[in-house]
């Protein structure tokens, strides 16, 4: 039956696409997935010979953004092979059946096509109890360890299923966890953001489609090919970081000719995202394009690394606006007065010893 | 005793919402609406800083993304007394409508339209009978035979690969469906343009606001400054684009959206224009100010409530009145501090989570006791549907003529009477009418902000209470939006420049939750009581009324 | 007392070598410029300028010296690191950490004397005492901390082999975002233990006058010949 399957390709052609744009949209992924020119032919070559990839598109404690910005990606071929080339055989959010229904379709993928699917994965898991998310009458832990035993790879989406993201912020009411603190022994391919951007995660899927093999992963588990720079290093307005021009206050006359948002507690020197090169929506603008700095949405528990707008960590237990910088200033201030308390202390305790001392001295010079 | 039948997941919606329904000689006789995730976000928020809350509520809901950072930085202004510029009010009021314009659509297409548009018999339709079909209700330009073929061919292919992906196990040649194939045909050709296009609108949130999902808000304004002669602010390049992104989207809306909703209607408004009324008192918060959001009688929405159905008089309504708005958790999986019994506002309300359903893997809720995630919130006690055909009432109801005009016009078309807007297929006509009028509205803003910039004020964002060192020691504040889903609000209060209590009331909260410890259902349960079952096993109808509310369960429990 | 019974005999010896004195002025004047250019970083003045952003790259210089400082800095402590092997015993790392009984018993005893001044009793070491060697230990740790971060963040903008070395501390504090935090305290803790430390020494020598100040450049202390060495 396999063999019977139309390919990518034929699919496209069928669409509609002239060979032409079959080939440029070959090179803007190969381009995305940062290969050289002979990837073309590659990327090319995969996708005219490869058939249906079924997916399974799992939502667990999300917000279902990663899902929309999924149905964003915006080479209009992309998004046709993403709904139309893969086989999403569930997906909670687009598919047509509901209820038992829905539990056949993904029973099915995981029997017919066991250790050939691939599980994408939305959201967290909470651990703290079974009862917090619960879908068809089981546990978001239950499921995610069925459909994971059969899964080729995994893909998690966003913040939420590689890091947790928000509700697994402090206190973590639920004891939410990414998904790879709760499945092992199985490729787990970390898609960062909040959400992601929509070409990065066609980008990756087209990946595994083409090469059949996982991409790059930096130390977080991320695709290097997204979140290899700093979204400081690809920023446009870092000559302005350099310049040492910043604005001060939002709307300010700084802000007016788009100078550097450090100092509006930019993230962007310490998160690692594509916001700068791919952008979003179709490149049509990013966070800190439209004036607002990045909050660092790509990185593991960016929501407690808080408040948004300041530089640093407030420090726990103190206010907001307490950063590192006040607590040294403050402690600063002690340890002078400190210091000089003993020396007027030393003074006067030390008394006879200090007379002695000169007397010494005076000995010796003489 | 009745047939029990569950649904769950209920796909096609946000969230992970389970449906368990008492049917009684193919009747629902009883409902009950669960929503079975939670993350405590209310929890979260407590002891951070307010100017940061707008980011951690509009994850909420990545569906409706916008609106909850929308009511989180007018709480906090509420509670700081700031009043934000006017063209911060316009490029508000601009995402505002992008949102509405791409999740309604959305919604019909992608969510809702398979209740009522059956994709396998689109394959015995006649391209050129769905063209003249086309053609004869719209001046959309792809309508022509050989696009409804290649469409169809299309189809075809997929079919026969075997690989059914999102359509497999669909309710495919349920008697319940009633469209011709040509109908079927132009509606699966429309599923696909609308996916296109809505990726298109979005873009309004990426130029103001730097991304979508998830746009960038600010309190005290917006983050995006004006410039015109500057190449890193909005200019004059980024204002046409927004420009050209709301005539686009009108466009789509009214030679697509509308008549396709209209088509479909048409089929179904015999049995579905009374089905599924449900409750009948109708919640607005309003929105959409042009005068400031102090100002609540400039709002394009107005606010108010609809008791009994009766058109002829709108009250009021207040957000701040503790008798007012309130939360119940007799049958929510919460505690309050003194005892389940009991009915808080919002800003005495209390998030503790206490799981008390059945051990999973489980068969049935214990639906006499604690059933759901979601809270039950009331107005005066009394429960309330929100959403487009809240709004929709409100609007007409306080005698406005543009609401009047697109309601008239709707119904002399399907040639029903006003009472068919109280049903399931009212609810989703509803949400077609208001995107016409907010379409309309949207390119008002456009030309509003531009004539500002004119003007020479430039303004986006005040200052003065931006610091927290300025903030009183103690406040509390109230931000009320219309969110797509319905009326949607956030409470605060601020204590030592910190978040000491904040809670989100939010229309599918309404909508969904549980019975009130009096035992009154909500929304959802009362309309699908009445709901025909033709076939159990494939509970279509329940589909059809539920995706009526356009469900979103994230936001409903957050 | 003891003090007032006789005497002492004074003899000078000679304590630090020279490269433990290079090693000790080029780390303080490293950390100095470290301080200076890393609090500019995370703290950048607010400069008004109508200027384009090409005309100046004042930011960058500064980063730029930060990063050469840092490089002088870590060199210079990996040299320091190895001399605790061979240098003399006042520079071995068995001085630094407090592993024998009579080196907490002199860490109390410093205390006591030094810092709360509740007796004047006096106390023998030569090269560090006690209590200060330690603090040097705890200071050495900051010291490999703030070159593992450091390094670690810069393994980000560089392509050079070296600070790749590094890269493996981010993942491992969960993100750049907790590096920069970390390092970023860790320079207050250096401002604090500089102002300690100069203050101390000055004060040693106005109370026991053995030329501690002044042994960091020429190398030779004054010692009272009836004074054991505890090493
Ligand atoms: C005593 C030693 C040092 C002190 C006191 C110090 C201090 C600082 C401070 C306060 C910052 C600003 C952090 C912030 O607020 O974001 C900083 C940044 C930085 N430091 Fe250091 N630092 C020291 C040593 C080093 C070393 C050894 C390196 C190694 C390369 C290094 C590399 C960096 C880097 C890469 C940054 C970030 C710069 C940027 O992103 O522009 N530092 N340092
Ligand atoms: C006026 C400035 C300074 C003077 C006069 C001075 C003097 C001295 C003296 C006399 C010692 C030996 C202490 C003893 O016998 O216990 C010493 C050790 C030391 N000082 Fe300083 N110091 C100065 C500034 C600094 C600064 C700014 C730093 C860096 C933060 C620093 C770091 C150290 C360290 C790490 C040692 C231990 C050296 C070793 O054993 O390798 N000093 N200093
Ligand atoms: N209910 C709801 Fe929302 C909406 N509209 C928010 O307030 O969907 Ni996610
Ligand atoms: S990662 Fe962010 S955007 Fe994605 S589901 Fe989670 S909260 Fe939503
Ligand atoms: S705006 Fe942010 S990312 Fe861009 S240069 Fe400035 S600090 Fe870096
Ligand atoms: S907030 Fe997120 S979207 Fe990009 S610019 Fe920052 S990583
Ligand atoms: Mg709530």
């Amino acid at each position: 039956m396999s063999t019977k399957k139309p390919t990518i390709y034929e699919e496209v052609r069928a669409a509609g696409y002239s060979r032409r744009d079959f080939l440029k949209f070959c090179g803007t992924m190969a381009a995305m997935l940062g290969l050289e020119a002979s990837g073309v032919a590659q990327v090319a070559k995969a996708l005219e010979t490869n058939s249906r990839i079924p997916v399974l598109w799992m939502h667990f404690q999300e917000c279902t953004c990663c899902s929309e910005s999924f149905i964003r990606s915006s080479h209009p071929i992309v998004a046709d092979i993403l709904l139309d080339k893969i086989s999403l055989d569930y997906s909670e959010t687009l598919m047509a059946a509901a209820g038992h229904q829905a539990e056949k379709s993904l029973r099915d993928t995981m029997e017919k096509y066991h250790g050939k699917y691939l599980m994408l994965v939305e959201g967290s898991i909470p651990t703290g109890n079974e009862g917090y998310c619960c879908i068809g009458g089981r546990s978001a832990e239950s499921i995610a360890k069925e459909v994971a035993a059969g899964a080729k790879a995994i893909v998690a989406w966003g913040n939420c299923a590689s890091a947790g993201c928000v509700q697994a912020a402090d206190p973590n009411p639920t004891g939410a966890k990414p998904i790879h603190k709760v499945i092992t022994g199985k490729p787990i391919i970390n898609v960062q953001g909040c959400p992601p951007i929509a070409e990065v995660m066609a980008g990756v899927i087209v990946h595994l489609l083409t090469f059949d093999r996982i991409p790059q992963l930096d130390g977080l588990g991320r695709p290097k090919a997204f979140y290899s720079r700093r979204v400081h290093d690809t920023c446009y307005r870092r000559p302005n970081y350099d310049a040492g021009l910043f604005v001060q206050s939002f709307d300010d006359e700084n802000a007016r000719r788009g100078y550097c948002l450090y100092k509006m507690g930019c993230r962007g020197p310490n998160t690692y995202n594509s916001c700068g090169v791919i952008k979003w929506n179709n490149g049509v603008s990013f966070p800190i394009q439209s004036g607002h700095p990045c909050i660092g949405c790509s990185e593991a528990n960016f929501w407690d690394n808080g408040p948004f707008y300041q530089h640093l960590q407030s420090f726990p237990g103190f206010g907001i606006e307490d950063t590192a910088d006040k607590i040294g200033v403050g402690l600063g201030v002690v340890t002078g007065v400190g210091i000089a308390a003993h020396a007027i202390s030393t003074n006067i305790r030390k008394h006879k010893q200090i007379v002695e001392g000169q007397e010494e001295s005076n000995d010796e010079n003489i | 005793m009745g047939q029990r039948i569950v649904v769950d997941p209920i796909t096609r919606i946000e969230g992970h919402l389970r449906i368990e329904a008492e049917i009684k000689d193919g009747i629902i006789v009883d409902a009950y609406s669960s929503g079975t995730m939670v993350r405590g976000i209310e929890l979260i928020l407590k002891g951070r800083d307010p100017r940061d809350a707008w980011a951690f509520t509009e994850r909420v809901c990545g569906v409706c993304t916008t609106v909850h950072a929308l009511a989180s930085v007018r709480t906090v202004e509420n509670a700081l007394k700031i009043t934000i510029p006017p063209n911060a009010e316009l490029i508000r009021n601009l995402m505002f409508c992008t949102q509405y314009m791409q999740d309604h659509v959305v919604h019909f297409y992608h969510l809702h339209a398979l209740d009522w548009v059956d994709v396998v018999s689109a394959l015995k339709a006649n391209p050129a009978a769905t063209s003249a079909l086309a053609q004869s209700i719209s001046s959309w330009p792809r309508s022509s035979p050989g696009y409804f073929s290649d469409v169809q061919k299309r189809v075809a292919k997929f079919v026969e690969s075997g690989q059914l992906g999102i359509f497999a196990n669909g309710y495919w040649g349920h008697s319940a469906y009633k469209l011709p194939p040509e109908a079927n045909l132009m509606a699966v050709a429309h599923y696909l343009e609308a996916l296109e296009w809505q990726k298109e609108i979005v873009k309004v949130h990426t130029i103001f606001g730097g991304k979508n999902p998830h746009p960038n808000y600010l309190v005290g304004g917006v983050p995006c400054a004006i410039n015109i002669e500057e190449s890193n602010a909005l200019n004059a390049e980024r204002l046409a684009y927004v420009g050209t992104l709301l005539a686009q989207a009108k466009d789509f809306i009214n030679q697509v959206y509308i008549p396709d909703l209209l088509a479909v209607a048409s089929f179904y408004k015999s049995d579905w224009g009374a089905i599924g009324g449900g409750i009948s008192n109708y919640l607005a918060y309003g929105d959409l100010p042009t005068n400031g959001y102090e100002d609540v009688s400039s709002f394009k929405f107005p606010r108010g409530i609809i008791m009994n159905r009766n058109l002829s008089e709108v009250i009021p309504v207040d957000g701040t009145d503790p008798d007012q708005i309130q939360e119940q958790i007799a049958h929510s999986y919460y505690d309050y501090s003194d005892g389940d019994k009991g009915s808080k506002h919002p800003w005495e309300g209390e998030t503790k989570l206490n799981y008390t359903g059945p051990k999973p893997p489980y068969e049935s809720l214990n639906v006499s006791e604690k059933y759901s995630w979601l809270k039950t919130p009331r107005w005066k006690g009394h429960a309330m549907e929100v959403g487009p055909l809240s709004r929709m009432l409100v609007g007409y109801a306080s005698g406005k003529d543009e609401y009047k005009e697109v309601i008239h016009y709707a119904l002399q078309k399907l040639d029903v009477p006003v009472t068919a807007l109280f049903s399931t297929l009212g609810r989703t006509a509803a949400r077609g009418l208001e995107s016409v009028l907010v379409a309309k509205w949207s390119t008002e803003f456009y030309d509003q902000l531009l004539a500002n910039i004119k003007n020479g004020d430039t303004r986006t964002f005040v200052a003065d209470k931006w610091d927290p060192e300025t903030w009183p020691s103690e406040a509390k504040g109230v931000g009320m939006t219309e969110a797509p889903r319905g009326a949607l609000a956030h409470w605060i209060r601020i204590k030592d420049k910190l978040i000491d209590n904040y809670q989100l009331v939010v229309p599918s909260t309404w909508n969904a939750s549980p019975r009130d410890q009096n035992g009154n259902l909500s929304a959802y349960e009362a309309a699908l009581i009445g709901t025909p079952i033709a076939d159990p096993e494939n509970p279509l109808e329940i589909l059809r009324t539920i995706h009526s509310f356009d469900p979103c369960l994230a936001c409903a429990v957050h | 007392m003891k003090n007032s019974a006789k005497k002492p005999v004074i003899s000078e010896r000679y304590v630090w070598e020279l490269p433990v004195r290079f090693y000790h002025w080029i780390n303080a004047l490293c950390i100095v410029v470290l301080c200076v250019t890393g609090y500019l970083i995370g703290r950048p003045p607010a400069i008004q300028s109508a200027s384009e952003a090409s005309f100046s790259y004042w930011f960058g210089t500064v980063r730029f010296i930060h990063f050469i400082a840092a490089f002088v800095f870590f060199f210079n402590f990996v040299y320091r690191t190895y001399w605790g092997f061979v240098g003399n015993k006042y520079a071995r790392w068995y001085n630094f950490i407090p592993y024998k009984k009579s080196q907490w018993k002199e860490i109390l005893c410093v205390l006591k004397v030094d810092i709360l001044q509740i007796t004047n009793k006096r106390f023998s070491t030569v090269g560090h005492n006690n209590l200060a060697a330690f603090t040097y230990f705890l200071t050495f740790l900051a010291f490999a901390f703030q070159s593992l971060t450091g390094f670690g963040l810069y393994a980000a903008m560089s392509n050079s082999f070296f600070p790749q070395l590094f890269a493996w501390i981010i993942p491992i504090l969960g993100g750049d975002f907790m590096a920069r935090q970390i390092h970023h305290i860790l320079m207050w803790f250096f401002i604090l233990f500089a102002m300690v430390h100069v203050y101390l020494v000055f004060y040693h020598d106005y109370i026991e006058r053995t030329g501690v100040t002044s042994s960091m450049i020429g190398g030779w202390k004054f010692v009272e010949d009836d004074k054991e060495d505890t090493k």
